[in-house]
């Protein structure tokens, strides 16, 4: 019961950042239209290059035209609502090097996931638009699995999150990754968007574990396509898993943590 | 006589400032290679990125190609493929943040100090950007290489295809920095740029083919590629380098030429009326 309690606390907390984060950003609200229609327009440009490049070149071993649809979807929703809802986090490294983790210390909730969510990546929300429809125009599915479609998006949203966070924290112990961090997100969200068959052996391995692609688009898509509880345990595992690393490695990093005596203040 | 030496006087006045410039920018030029060699290491640890693209796009190559039982796809082996890949994609990731820059200097008001420095703004920006951009280019040219060396082994290029490659090369960089240049300075009138670029640059990623050769698109999206003008950015120079024919050389340069100099007329109209929009105030 208090643990239900501390939890829709959490969930509170986090509302009302996202209400006031969405709020600043529609303070310019042209330009947040713009960046949010421009990236779902940028995203339905890839998907239709895509489309028509598996058409014309369909790839063997049970691949269907449609998946292209359902993988593009999945990481565009998952990547939208991580970066929409924990926006800070692709800055963690430039903040512990710069000493801007000063202003969440002293904040009587959790450090980590005070600065995750105190900003909103515009754009991101432009993924979710797409990726909802997209989903829901080309792929007509029912109640159930346009709910399984939301559920695997959010822990979608938590493997990107707590990816980049791993790798920001980084920063604790070897100085400023977020070059690093920059590129290997980068180098994620291209594993993710191409089809799993193309790779095989030690790239495979790498894709479900260091780089973890395979649960970012390869799961989902054979969860939606043919839905298996061990299936859906095995992205619950990994993503329990990789928000605890992350909770861990900001956790152990936080120790080696020095102030940079930044005067900031945290509205 | 009057005439002759006023004439004679011009030219040589005209001269002397073109060799001037010429100097100036010259410098910029080299100031900004040497800037961005000072930080060669970053340059070469964000081609991570384009060592992922490229050996995805090996397997995805390999997969298809073993797929369809065939060694020829729209007339390009898997070897021409990944080694157009490779020189496309070294145009594509080059690209330095000149939007955003533009974009700064109209909103920070700085361009406004700029303006009152003895040099052409667009030039003194051509000048940077060509440096910073050559360097990029040179060394994702390199991490490119090596992949698809690794990947598909040494090339089969014609040495006509070789001597031509920088030509074209060099103008697409120049529409470039035209197309770029222009959208940054949209930002006398817009609240935000970086949409434009998103859009702008993801249309010259697909429908100029910098993953697949134009060849491989299907119809009617090939021929809607190959008219519009980002075919001449990244589809040009790559085809010329892998694949080298005299007629689409010709073609190429002529559209190429005539993208440059529609590019550059719309940027100089935009650049004229943006100008009229700076206020000075002293203090």
């Amino acid at each position: 019961m208090n643990l239900l309690k501390k939890a829709l606390s959490v969930l509170r907390f986090m509302r009302q950042y996202l209400v006031a984060n969405l709020q600043a950003a529609m303070e310019y609200r042209t330009a947040f239209a713009m960046q949010v229609v421009s990236m779902a327009a940028n995203d339905c440009l890839w998907l239709f290059f895509w489309w028509t490049f598996f058409r014309q070149f369909p790839l063997v071993h049970g691949w269907q035209a449609t998946d292209i649809v359902v993988i593009w979807a999945i990481s565009a929703c998952g990547f939208g609502i991580g970066m929409g809802v924990f926006g800070n986090a692709p800055r963690l490294a430039t903040l512990i090097m710069n000493g801007g983790l000063d202003a969440y210390l002293g904040m009587p909730r959790a450090t980590l996931l005070h600065v995750c969510i105190s900003a909103t990546d515009p754009t991101a929300w432009g993924d979710v638009l797409f990726a909802v429809g997209a989903f829901s125009l080309l792929l007509h599915p029912g109640v159930s699995e346009f709910g399984l479609f939301v559920l695997l998006a959010c822990m979608v949203a938590l493997i990107f999150a707590s990816f980049v966070v791993i790798f920001g924290s980084l920063a604790f112990f070897m100085g400023n990754t977020d070059g690093l961090t920059n590129q290997l997100l980068g180098s994620l969200i291209t594993f993710s968007t191409y089809p799993m068959n193309i790779f095989s052996g030690a790239v495979r391995l790498l894709l479900f574990t260091i780089i973890p692609a395979g649960f970012i688009s390869f799961v989902p898509l054979q969860l939606l396509k043919q839905f298996t509880w061990p299936l859906l345990g095995a992205m619950l595992g990994f993503t329990a898993l990789i928000v605890a690393l992350a909770l861990g490695f900001f956790t152990l990093g936080l120790r080696r943590y020095e102030s940079g005596n930044l005067l900031g203040m945290q509205g | 006589m009057d005439t002759s030496i006023e004439r004679r006087s011009v030219i040589k006045r005209a001269r002397h400032n073109l060799r001037w410039s010429w100097r100036k920018y010259n410098a910029v030029l080299r100031v900004s290679i040497a800037s961005n060699l000072a930080y060669v290491y970053e340059v070469l640890f964000r081609s991570l990125f384009l060592i992922v693209l490229m050996f995805v796009f090996g397997q995805l190559w390999k997969t298809t190609y073993t797929a369809r039982g065939e060694s020829l796809l729209g007339g390009f082996s898997m070897n021409d493929m990944i080694w157009y890949l490779a020189a496309a994609e070294t145009i594509a990731t080059s690209m330095p943040q000149l939007t955003r820059r533009i974009d700064e200097d109209v909103r920070s008001g700085r361009l406004a100090y700029l303006l009152g420095r003895p040099y052409n703004y667009v030039l003194y920006n051509f000048a940077q950007y060509l440096g910073e951009r050559l360097v990029r280019f040179f060394i994702n040219g390199v991490v490119a290489a090596a992949m698809a060396l690794l990947l598909v082994g040494p090339p089969h290029f014609s040495l006509a295809g070789v001597l031509a490659w920088p030509l074209v090369t060099l103008v697409a960089l120049c529409i470039d920095f035209a197309a770029y240049f222009g959208i940054g300075l949209l930002a006398f009138w817009t609240e935000d740029t970086n949409s434009f670029t998103i859009i702008y640059s993801r249309l010259a990623l697909v429908l100029g083919g910098v993953l697949v050769p134009l060849e491989v698109f299907p119809q009617p999206l090939r021929g809607i590629a190959q008219a519009l003008p980002f075919s001449a950015i990244l589809y040009g120079p790559a085809r010329t380098l892998v694949h080298f024919d005299v007629g689409r050389f010709g073609g190429l340069l002529l559209q190429q030429g005539i993208t440059l100099a529609i590019g550059w007329l719309i940027v100089m109209a935009i650049y004229r009326v943006a100008i009229r929009r700076v206020n000075i105030n002293g203090g």
